[in-house]
C-alpha cells in the first residue's frame, strides 16, 4: 500500500504542477496588437484610420465592375461569369456593403467608443465623418441602410429610410464641424492623416463640400431641405474645397493603386466606349491623360488622330482576348513610385455642384457659368492637360457615334445620345445647362466616379449609352427593353446583400418598405425620382 | 513478433505405447519465484523431456515457487497449469506448452509416436521453431518439433499428408513422397486472431477483448512497394480508409480519411501516433484552383523501413486515451526495436522509375488562325505532336537503408539509417531525404525498471514541386500551346531581353494570366521546402508489483521547416511585379508530451480486471516563425530575394499558426468474464487553452464497450473455430482551434491597425461525436477463412461554425457551435487461404466499406444556405442540411421537358443555368459510393507474388483541364468533332430540333472557365492495380545470408477508369476541391526493383 501512495501522489503531483493559469496567454496570438497596447502614442484611437480611409473605395468587383462601369467610364474586355454579371444587369457581386460595414464602420465604432471615453472630441468627430462619406457612397449603392440602429446586438436590425439618413448626417456633420471649428488647433490627427497632415480647417472644407454633395442628391425630392443645407454649405465659414491645394485625395500608403492592377496586371479594364465617344469627340486633352493609345491601329479608322478605343459597357463579348488592345488606362497609373493616391473629392466637382447650385437659386452659389468654366479649368490642371481655354470656347464639337470593330455588324455599336457642345451658353434653359454641367462633371470625374452615378440617375445626365446586352430577370428585377429587344432603362440600385436578406430578414423586409419598392435592381432611390429636373 | 499461441490444435490423443509415462518420471525440483522459463529449465535439466513453448505464450510476470521430491512429472505440470492456466502436450520426448483456452480442455495429452521421417522446423528468420504439431492429415496421429526445431515421425505411405501448424503461422501441408527428411520453413500469418494488438498510448491487448474495430497492417508489406511515403501503401489494405495521394510528386502529401467526413469545417484528419506518442503532421499549403503547391505533411519524413506495423483505428474509440486529436480515428505506428541476440543487419536498397501514366488526350492537328491563342483552325495541318510527351522525363526513386538490430536480455538497441532520392516526371523536381533512428532500451533493478529511449532524425528537402491551378503552372501553357507555332522557339528561348529595362522576360507568345512559357516555369521560379526534424522520447516503465506498474513518457517533436519560391521578374504579371516575386517561411512546429500511466492487472475467479489510469500534458506550438510574400507587390531591385530588397509596402510577418496546452486525466477498465465477456469503461477529462475564458475549458467524455465471444460461450460446430461479436458507445469532446477566444488587431501593411472583426467566442464550448458500434468477427474451417463486420453511426454536434455576426455588433464574423452530421457505414473484410500445399500458397484478402455522410443540419439562420468546400466557375461544391459533403453543383445545360439542349436564339449556342438554380445544377458527390481493395499473396516455392486491386465505385470528378482544353481547341475530340465536321447534339432551338452543331462554336461555349461544367462532370470509379511485387526469396550460398529479389510497382495499370484524369490523385490533400483537375500533374506509374539482404 505503501508504494500505491507513493504513486499516486507521483501522478498528483505531475497532474497539477501544469495548472490552467496560462492557458489564457496560451490561447493568445502574440503578433496581434491587442487594445491595450495600441493605447499607446494614441494609437488606439489613431491607427485605425489609415486603414479605414483604404476601405473607402472599392476594388475589382465593388468598384471597377461596379459604377466604373454603370457609369460607363471603364470597360471589361473580360466575359466574366460565362458574359452574364453586374455589367451586364445579372447580379454577381455585391460585396461593398461588407466592406463598409467591416472596415469602416466596425473600426470607426471603437474609436468613438473609446475617443468619447476618453473626451477625445475630435477623434470621435473624425470617425464620423469618415462614416458618413463611406455610409453616403453605401446608400447610393442600396438607398436604406443601417445607420442609427448599428450596434444593436437585437437579431432584427432596422434599416434607416433614405429621409432620416441625410437628416441625420446634416445633424451630424453640424456636429462635426462645430467640434472641428472648436478645436481647428488641434495637432493630434497629424500622425494618422495622409491626407491633410492633421490640417483640420482642411477637413472642415471637405465636411462642408460634403454637405453640399449631399444637398445637391436630394435636391429634386426635398428641394427645401436641400437648399436649407446647401446655403448653410455654401456659407459656412470655414469655406469648400474650391482650389486643388484643398482637394481630398486618400494616401495609398504604398499600396497598389487597385485600377492600375485590374488594367496591367489582369486585363480586366480598358477605356469604356463613352470615353471614346466623348473625349475623341470633345478633341479633349485630357485623353493621353487618362488613356493610353490602343496598342492595334486597324481599331479606330474613323478617327485615327485620336488613336484611343473603348470597350461598350455592357456589351456582347465572347472572348476576353479580343479587346486586349484596346486602350489601357494611362500608364502614369503604372506605379514606380510609392506616393499613390485616390481621388475622393476634388475641387473640380465643388464647381460643377455651384454651378448646378446658381440653377437651382441657392443664395451664394455665385455664377453657374463662371463655376462651370473653373470647374474645366481646375479638371485640366488636375491632369496637367493643356488647352482648357479652346475646348471652352468650343460650339462645334459633340460626342462620336461608336463602332465596336472586334463584334459583327452593329452589334455593340451605339449612336452618340449626347448632343451638347462645351461652349456655356447664358441663354440656354436651364436643362440645357444642367446637361452642359452633368456631361463636364462627368468627364472630370476619371477614377472617382460614385458621385456620377448619383448624377446620371438622379438627372438622366450625361446622356450615356444603353447596355447592349442586359441579362436582368425576375432573380434580381428587370431593366426594361424595348420591343426589339433594346434595353431603354439603367440599373437603378443593387439589391440588399444576401447575408441580411437571409440572417435579418425582418430588417430587410422593413427596409423594402422604406425603400418603397421591390428590393430589384430596377427600383428607384428616394433621390432619384423620375421627374423633371427643374420644377 | 507479436505472436503469442492461444489456439490449440484439437487432436485427438494416439493411443500411447509402452514408452515412459508423466506419471512414471520422478523428478526433484526446489525454486522460489523463479520464472517460468527457469521452471522449464529445470525440468529439462532433471528429465529428458524438452519444452517447446513461445516465449509470448509465457507471462512474464508468473513467478513460480515449487519445492517437490521425486515427485511424477505430470503432478509438476498440473500443479503449473493451475498457477498459470497453462496446457502441456507430450509427443515422444518434447513438450509443448500452450495456453489453456477452455476450461473442459485437458491440462495433459500424451502421445507415443515411431520414427520414420525427421526434419527441421525453420521460422521466416530461418530460426528453429519448437513446439510446431505436425499431423498426419485425415488421422490424429503426429508430432512436435524439439527445442531445435527437429522432429520425428512414422507415416504410413508416401501418399501420406503432413500438416505442418503452429499458431502464429501459416499451417502448410506437405506430400510425403519419398522424402526421408523434410526441412520447412513456417511463415507468419499476419491475420492471427488472437495476436496481441497495439492499442492507444501504445498498450498491448489481445484482439479478442477489443470492443471496437481495429486493422493492423504489418510494416512488411507496407515496404514492399516502396513509396515514398508510407502513407500511401495503406491504399486497399484497409476497409473505410481513403488514402489519397497529392499529384505533386515524390514526397507529396497524403490525404487520409477515416469514415468518412465529420466536420463542417475542419478536415477530419486522423491522430498519427508513433510508439504510443501522438506526432505532428502539419499539411503545408494546398493547390486550389487558382494555383499552389502542395506543401508536403509530416508523415513523408518517417523512414518507412522503421515501421514494424501499423494499426488503424477507425473510430473515436481511442479518444478516451488520446482525447479529441483521436475524434477522427488514430493511425498507430509501431517502429522496430532492437532484439536480443546476436546482431542483424537488415540491408535493402531499390531503384523504381516512374512515368506518365494517364494524361488529358490532345490533338495536334489543327493549328490556331491569326495568331490567337485557341487552335481552331479547320484546316489540318502538319504539326509537332511530341513536344507534350517529350516535356515529361522519367523519374527516379532510389530508396537504400540500413538497419543494426541486437543486444542483450538486459539491453537492446536498434539503428537505422536510410537515404531517398528521388526525380519527379518534370524537370528540376527533386526530393531527397535522410533519416537516422537510434533506440535502446535497457532493463535494470532485476528487469523491474526498464528504461527506453529512441531519437527519430529526419532531413527532407523538396525542389520545384509541380503546381496545379491556373496560375504559375507549366501544364497550361503546355497543353494550350496553339498547334501551328513552333514551341522550340519558346523552349530553346524561355526568356528574351527586354531591351528597356536590361532585363530577361518571359518569352512567350501571349500575355494571358492563365499560361506561362512552360520553360520558363521550370526554370524560372525555383522552390524548396526543407524539413529538418528530431523526434525523441524517453520512457520509463517500472514494474511495482505482480499486478502494478507505471509508465512514464516523455517525447519532443521537433521541426524547423522552409518554405521559399522566387519568382523570376518578366513573369506573368496578373501574379508577378515586373521586379519579380519572393514568397518565403521560415517556422517551426514542435510538440511536447508526456504523460503517467498506471496499469494494474488482476484476476478474481472467473473475472479478470484490468485498469489503466493517468494523465498527460501536451503542449503544441505550430508555424511559429517569419514569413513574406510580395506577391504583385514588387522587390526594389529585380530578381533579388532577400529582406533588405523588399519595398516598404511588403509586410515581414511573424506567425504562429497554433498554440495549445492540453492536459487530461484518464481511466479505462476492462473487465473480463471467463475470457467470454468483456466490458470496457473509459472516461476521460481535458482541460483546453483554447477554451480559455468560456468557462468551458474542462470536459469530461466517457465511453463503453462490450464484447462476447461466441465460440468460449456455446460450443461451436466443427466448421466455426472463432466467433465473437462487439459492440460500444462513446463520445469525445473536441476543444477549438486556437485563439478563437481572443482575437485581436493586427498591423496593417498601410502601417495603420486593422481591427479585428471576429467576435470573440467567449460562449464556445467543445465539439461533441458520438459513436456507435456494432461489430462481428467469424473465423471458419481452422482458421482458413475469416470474416469481419462492423456497422457505426456516427454523429456529429455542437461543431464550430463561423457565421456572420449580427451586423451591429461590430464584428463581421462569429463562432457558434452550431450543426450535426451523421456518417454511417459498414466495413467488411474478408480473407481466406484458398490455396495451401507445401510449394504453393495463396492468401487473399478483400476489404470493403461504404460510407453514408449526410448533414442533418448546417446553418442556423438558415438551412437553405450552402456551406462551401470550394468553389470557383461553374465547380461548386457545398452542402446544406438533407445534403452530404462533398455535394457537388455544377452549370449545366438548359433543357427542355424532353431534355433536349436549348439553344440561343441568336447564337446558336447552348445555354446554361444559372449558378443559383441549386437543383438543375446538382450533379452528384465526390466521394465514392463504396470502396473495395483485393489483396493478394501468392508463394510458389521461393517465389511470392502480392498484389493489390483497388477499386472505388460511384462517386463524381471534375475535370476543369478538360474544359480548358476544349475551349482552346487542343483536345482530341475538338479534333475528332472537326473531322466529321460536326459535333453531335440533341437540343433544340427556336423549337426546331438540332442534331449537328459547330463544333467551335460548342466547345467554346461548353468549355473554358465559365463554361458549361456538366459534361465535365465523370464517375469518379476506377480500379487499378495499386501495387505489386514479385520477390525471389534465396540465401547466399557461400555466405548463407537470405536474400530477397523483388520486383515492384505502383499504380501499375488502370482495368477501369471512366474520368481522363486519376481522380484519386488529389490535388489539394485537404478537404477542400476534392476529385478536381485542373492541369493536375499527370497519374504516375512506378515500376523498379528492390533487393534486400538479412544478416
Amino acid at each position: 500500500m505503501k508504494k500505491n501512495i507513493f504513486i499516486y501522489t507521483t501522478v498528483l503531483a505531475f497532474l497539477f504542477s501544469g495548472c490552467t493559469d496560462d492557458f489564457l496567454e496560451t490561447n493568445t496570438n502574440p503578433y496581434q496588437i491587442s487594445d491595450e497596447s495600441l493605447r499607446q502614442d494614441n494609437n488606439h484611437v489613431g491607427a485605425f484610420f489609415p486603414t479605414m480611409l483604404g476601405n473607402i473605395f472599392g476594388d475589382q468587383i465593388e468598384h471597377n465592375l461596379a459604377h466604373d462601369s454603370w457609369a460607363r467610364h471603364l470597360g471589361t474586355p473580360t466575359p466574366f461569369v460565362g458574359g452574364i454579371n453586374n455589367t451586364t444587369y445579372y447580379i454577381r457581386w455585391n460585396t461593398y456593403w461588407n466592406r463598409c460595414y467591416n472596415s469602416v464602420f466596425s473600426p470607426s465604432r471603437r474609436v468613438i467608443e473609446i475617443a468619447e471615453a476618453e473626451g477625445n472630441d475630435v477623434f470621435v468627430a473624425w470617425a464620423r465623418l469618415l462614416r458618413i462619406l463611406s455610409a453616403s457612397r453605401l446608400s447610393a449603392y442600396h438607398g436604406p441602410i443601417i445607420y442609427t440602429d448599428y450596434g444593436s446586438l437585437e437579431n432584427t436590425i432596422n434599416y434607416d429610410s433614405e429621409e432620416t439618413l441625410y437628416n441625420t448626417w446634416f445633424a451630424e456633420l453640424d456636429d462635426i464641424v462645430a467640434t472641428f471649428t472648436a478645436n481647428s488647433d488641434f495637432g493630434g490627427m497629424s500622425a494618422f492623416d495622409a491626407s491633410y497632415g492633421g490640417d483640420i480647417p482642411k477637413w472642415i472644407k471637405f465636411a462642408n463640400s460634403l454637405r453640399l454633395r449631399l444637398a445637391m442628391r436630394i435636391s429634386k425630392v426635398a428641394p427645401a431641405l436641400a437648399k436649407t443645407q446647401g446655403e448653410k454649405a455654401i456659407a459656412a465659414a470655414g469655406g469648400l474645397i474650391m482650389t486643388a491645394g484643398d482637394d481630398f485625395k486618400i494616401k495609398l500608403y504604398a499600396g497598389f493603386f487597385p485600377p492600375a492592377r485590374i488594367s496591367f496586371g489582369w486585363g480586366d479594364t480598358r477605356m469604356s466606349a463613352t470615353m471614346e465617344s466623348v473625349l475623341v469627340g470633345y478633341e479633349d486633352g485630357r485623353i493621353s491623360k487618362y488613356f493610353d493609345p490602343a496598342t492595334d491601329n486597324t481599331l479606330y479608322p474613323d478617327h485615327p488622330n485620336y488613336p484611343y478605343k473603348g470597350i461598350r459597357n455592357g456589351a456582347l463579348l465572347v472572348a476576353k482576348d479580343d479587346r486586349l488592345t484596346f486602350s489601357n488606362i494611362s500608364s502614369d497609373f503604372n506605379p514606380t513610385t510609392s506616393d499613390g493616391f485616390r481621388r475622393c473629392f476634388m475641387s473640380a466637382e465643388v464647381h460643377f455642384l455651384l454651378a448646378e447650385a446658381a440653377l437651382r437659386g441657392w443664395a451664394g452659389a455665385g455664377s453657374a457659368q463662371e463655376h462651370y468654366e473653373q470647374g474645366i479649368k481646375d479638371s485640366f490642371a488636375e491632369w496637367g492637360a493643356a488647352g482648357a481655354a479652346d475646348y471652352l470656347a468650343d460650339d462645334t464639337k459633340t460626342p462620336i457615334d461608336y463602332n465596336d470593330p472586334k463584334a459583327e455588324g452593329d452589334v455593340n455599336d451605339f449612336v452618340s445620345r449626347m448632343t451638347v457642345t462645351v461652349k456655356w451658353d447664358d441663354a440656354a434653359d436651364n436643362e440645357l445647362k444642367l446637361e452642359k454641367i452633368m456631361t463636364q462633371k462627368w468627364i472630370a470625374a476619371y477614377m472617382n466616379t460614385i458621385e456620377i452615378w448619383v448624377d446620371h440617375r438622379r438627372t438622366g445626365y450625361p446622356k450615356l449609352p444603353f447596355n447592349y446586352k442586359n441579362d436582368s430577370n425576375a432573380d434580381w428585377g428587370v431593366i426594361a427593353k424595348d420591343a426589339n429587344g433594346k434595353t431603354t432603362d439603367f440599373l437603378r440600385r443593387l439589391p440588399f446583400v444576401n447575408a441580411e436578406r437571409n440572417n435579418n430578414t425582418a430588417g430587410v423586409a422593413d427596409a423594402t418598405t422604406k425603400l418603397g419598392g421591390p428590393d430589384e435592381i430596377g427600383t428607384r432611390l428616394w433621390w432619384d425620382t423620375g421627374g423633371p429636373n427643374f420644377p | 513478433m507479436f505472436l503469442v499461441q492461444v489456439i490449440a490444435m484439437q487432436l485427438l490423443l494416439a493411443e500411447t505405447s509402452n514408452s515412459q509415462r508423466l506419471e512414471n518420471v520422478k523428478v526433484t525440483i526446489k525454486v522460489e519465484e523463479a520464472s517460468l522459463a527457469e521452471v522449464f529449465e529445470k525440468l529439462e535439466e532433471a528429465t529428458e523431456f524438452i519444452f517447446g513453448y513461445n516465449k509470448r505464450t509465457i507471462s512474464k510476470n508468473d513467478r513460480l515457487s515449487m519445492d517437490f521430491s521425486k515427485e511424477s512429472l505430470d503432478k509438476i505440470l498440473v500443479k503449473i497449469s493451475k498457477e498459470t492456466g497453462l496446457k502441456f502436450r507430450m509427443i515422444n520426448n518434447t513438450i509443448s506448452v500452450t495456453k489453456k483456452e477452455r476450461k473442459k480442455d485437458a491440462v495433459i495429452e500424451e502421445q507415443v509416436a515411431d520414427v520414420a521421417l525427421s526434419g527441421k522446423v525453420l521460422d521466416e528468420n530461418a530460426q528453429p521453431l519448437p513446439g510446431v504439431n505436425i499431423t498426419i492429415k485425415g488421422t490424429s496421429s503426429g508430432a512436435l518439433t524439439d527445442i531445435d526445431g527437429n522432429f520425428k515421425i512414422s507415416v504410413p505411405g508416401p501418399e501420406t499428408i503432413l500438416i505442418f501448424s503452429y499458431v502464429g503461422y501459416i499451417a502448410q501441408e506437405v506430400v510425403v513422397g519419398s522424402q526421408t527428411t523434410i526441412d520447412i520453413n513456417l511463415e507468419l500469418d499476419a491475420k492471427q486472431l488472437d495476436e496481441l494488438v497495439v492499442t492507444a498510448l501504445g498498450i498491448e491487448r489481445e484482439a479478442s477483448t477489443l470492443t471496437y474495430a481495429q486493422q493492423t497492417v504489418d510494416g512488411g508489406e507496407i515496404t514492399k512497394a516502396r513509396d515514398i511515403n508510407f502513407l500511401n501503401s495503406l491504399s486497399g489494405r484497409t476497409a473505410g480508409v481513403e488514402i489519397k495521394k497529392s499529384s505533386s510528386g515524390p514526397g507529396g502529401s497524403t490525404r487520409v480519411l477515416l469514415r468518412g467526413d465529420k466536420s463542417l469545417t475542419g478536415d477530419s484528419q486522423p491522430l498519427f501516433v508513433i510508439d504510443g506518442i501522438p506526432m505532428a503532421n502539419n499539411r503545408g499549403g494546398q493547390p486550389g484552383m487558382w494555383g499552389g503547391v502542395d506543401g508536403g505533411d509530416g508523415m513523408s519524413q518517417i523512414n518507412p523501413d522503421d515501421i514494424e506495423s501499423i494499426s488503424i483505428l477507425k473510430g473515436s474509440n481511442a479518444a478516451a486515451l488520446y482525447g479529441s486529436q483521436g475524434a477522427n480515428g488514430v493511425v498507430l505506428i509501431t517502429t522496430k526495436k532492437g532484439k536480443s541476440g546476436a546482431a542483424k543487419v537488415n540491408f535493402s536498397t531499390g531503384l523504381t522509375f516512374e512515368s506518365v501514366l494517364l494524361k488529358p488526350d490532345l490533338q495536334y492537328k489543327y493549328g490556331a488562325i491569326g495568331g490567337i491563342k485557341e487552335s481552331w483552325d479547320t484546316n489540318p495541318g502538319n504539326y509537332d505532336d511530341n513536344y507534350v510527351d517529350d516535356f515529361f522525363r522519367t523519374g527516379t526513386n532510389k530508396i537504400n537503408s540500413v538497419s543494426i538490430s541486437g543486444g542483450t536480455d538486459k539491453t537492446q538497441a536498434y539503428f537505422s539509417f536510410a537515404n531517398v532520392s528521388a526525380t519527379g516526371i518534370m524537370t528540376n523536381n527533386t526530393y531527397g531525404r535522410n533519416n537516422i533512428t537510434f533506440k535502446q532500451s535497457t532493463s535494470l533493478l532485476k528487469d523491474k525498471m526498464k528504461i527506453s529511449s529512441s531519437v527519430m532524425l529526419a532531413s527532407e528537402k523538396a525542389e520545384n514541386r509541380p503546381a496545379a491551378g491556373y496560375y504559375l503552372n507549366a501544364l497550361t501553357g503546355l497543353y494550350r500551346f496553339p498547334r501551328e507555332r513552333d514551341y522550340r522557339v519558346f523552349k530553346d528561348n524561355p526568356t528574351v531581353n527586354d531591351p528597356d529595362r536590361n532585363v530577361e522576360v518571359m518569352n512567350w507568345f501571349v500575355v494571358d494570366h492563365h499560361q506561362s512559357n512552360p520553360w520558363f516555369i521550370l526554370e524560372g521560379q525555383p522552390s524548396v521546402n526543407q524539413t529538418k526534424r528530431v523526434i525523441s522520447s524517453l520512457n520509463l516503465d517500472y514494474q511495482l508489483s505482480d499486478k502494478l506498474s507505471i509508465a512514464l513518457r516523455g517525447n519532443i517533436d521537433f521541426a524547423d521547416k522552409l518554405n521559399e519560391t522566387q519568382y523570376a521578374s518578366g513573369g506573368n504579371t496578373t501574379n508577378i511585379h515586373p521586379n519579380g516575386r519572393w514568397d518565403y517561411s521560415k517556422f517551426t512546429d514542435e510538440l511536447a508530451y508526456t504523460d503517467a500511466i498506471l496499469k494494474y492487472n488482476d484476476n478474481f475467479g472467473d473475472f479478470s480486471l484490468g485498469v489503466i489510469a493517468g494523465s498527460s500534458y501536451q503542449k503544441t506550438t505550430f508555424g511559429k516563425g517569419v514569413s513574406v510574400n510580395t506577391g504583385t507587390n514588387g522587390l526594389l531591385y529585380a530578381n533579388e530575394y532577400y529582406f533588405q530588397n523588399l519595398p516598404q509596402i511588403v509586410q515581414v510577418n511573424s506567425t504562429i499558426s497554433s498554440e495549445l496546452i492540453k492536459q487530461a486525466v484518464f481511466v479505462n477498465t476492462t473487465l473480463g468474464f471467463r475470457d467470454m465477456f468483456y466490458i470496457d469503461f473509459a472516461g476521460r477529462n481535458d482541460w483546453a487553452s483554447s477554451l480559455a475564458g468560456t468557462g468551458n475549458e474542462s470536459y469530461f467524455y466517457p465511453s463503453v464497450g462490450f464484447s462476447g465471444i461466441l465460440s468460449q460461450i456455446f460450443s461451436m460446430p466443427e466448421p466455426i473455430t472463432f466467433a465473437k461479436f462487439r459492440v460500444s458507445l462513446n463520445r469525445v469532446g473536441n476543444e477549438v482551434p486556437y485563439n478563437f477566444i481572443t482575437p485581436s488587431n493586427s498591423v496593417a501593411a498601410s502601417g495603420g491597425v486593422t481591427r479585428n472583426t471576429v467576435q470573440p467566442g467567449e460562449n464556445l464550448k467543445p465539439e461533441i461525436i458520438t459513436t456507435r458500434e456494432f461489430g462481428t468477427n467469424w473465423r471458419f474451417l481452422d482458421d482458413r477463412i475469416g470474416f469481419d463486420f462492423t456497422y457505426y453511426n456516427i454523429t456529429s454536434k455542437d461543431q464550430f461554425l463561423s457565421v456572420a455576426a449580427l451586423a451591429g455588433s461590430g464584428y463581421n464574423s462569429r463562432w457558434i457551435n452550431i450543426g450535426e452530421i451523421n456518417n454511417k457505414g459498414i466495413e467488411i473484410i474478408v480473407d481466406g487461404t484458398p490455396i495451401f500445399t507445401s510449394n504453393f500458397k495463396w492468401k487473399t484478402a478483400i476489404n470493403f466499406s461504404k460510407n453514408v455522410n449526410k448533414v442533418i443540419s448546417a446553418d442556423p439562420n438558415n438551412e437553405e444556405n450552402f456551406l462551401s468546400t470550394g468553389s470557383s466557375e461553374g465547380y461548386i461544391a457545398q452542402f446544406r442540411a438533407g445534403g452530404s459533403i462533398g455535394d457537388i453543383y455544377t452549370l449545366s445545360f438548359q433543357r427542355d421537358d424532353q431534355g433536349r439542349i436549348l439553344l440561343d436564339t441568336d447564337t446558336g449556342t447552348p445555354l446554361r443555368t444559372a449558378s443559383n438554380e441549386h437543383e438543375k445544377n446538382y450533379r452528384g458527390n465526390l466521394n465514392p459510393v463504396w470502396s473495395l481493395g483485393w489483396t493478394n499473396s501468392l508463394d510458389y516455392k521461393n517465389f511470392s507474388l502480392n498484389f493489390i486491386v483497388n477499386g472505388k465505385f460511384g462517386g463524381k470528378a471534375v475535370s476543369k483541364t478538360e474544359a480548358m482544353l476544349d475551349e482552346a481547341g487542343v483536345s482530341k475530340r475538338t479534333a475528332d468533332d472537326r473531322d466529321q465536321g460536326f459535333t453531335a447534339i440533341n437540343a433544340v432551338r427556336d423549337g426546331a430540333t438540332v442534331t449537328q452543331i459547330d463544333p467551335e462554336d460548342y466547345y467554346r461555349t461548353i468549355g473554358g472557365r465559365n463554361g458549361i461544367m456538366e459534361p465535365y462532370v465523370y464517375s469518379r470509379t476506377s480500379v487499378r492495380i495499386t501495387q505489386l511485387a514479385l520477390s525471389y526469396n534465396t540465401k547466399l550460398t557461400s555466405l548463407n545470408l537470405p536474400v530477397s529479389f523483388s520486383i515492384v510497382g505502383q499504380n501499375l495499370l488502370f482495368l477501369y477508369i471512366d474520368a481522363p484524369f486519376d481522380p484519386e490523385l488529389a490535388m489539394s490533400t485537404n478537404r477542400n476541391s476534392q476529385s478536381l483537375d485542373n492541369f493536375n500533374v499527370p497519374a504516375t506509374r512506378t515500376i523498379g526493383f528492390n533487393i534486400n539482404i538479412s544478416f
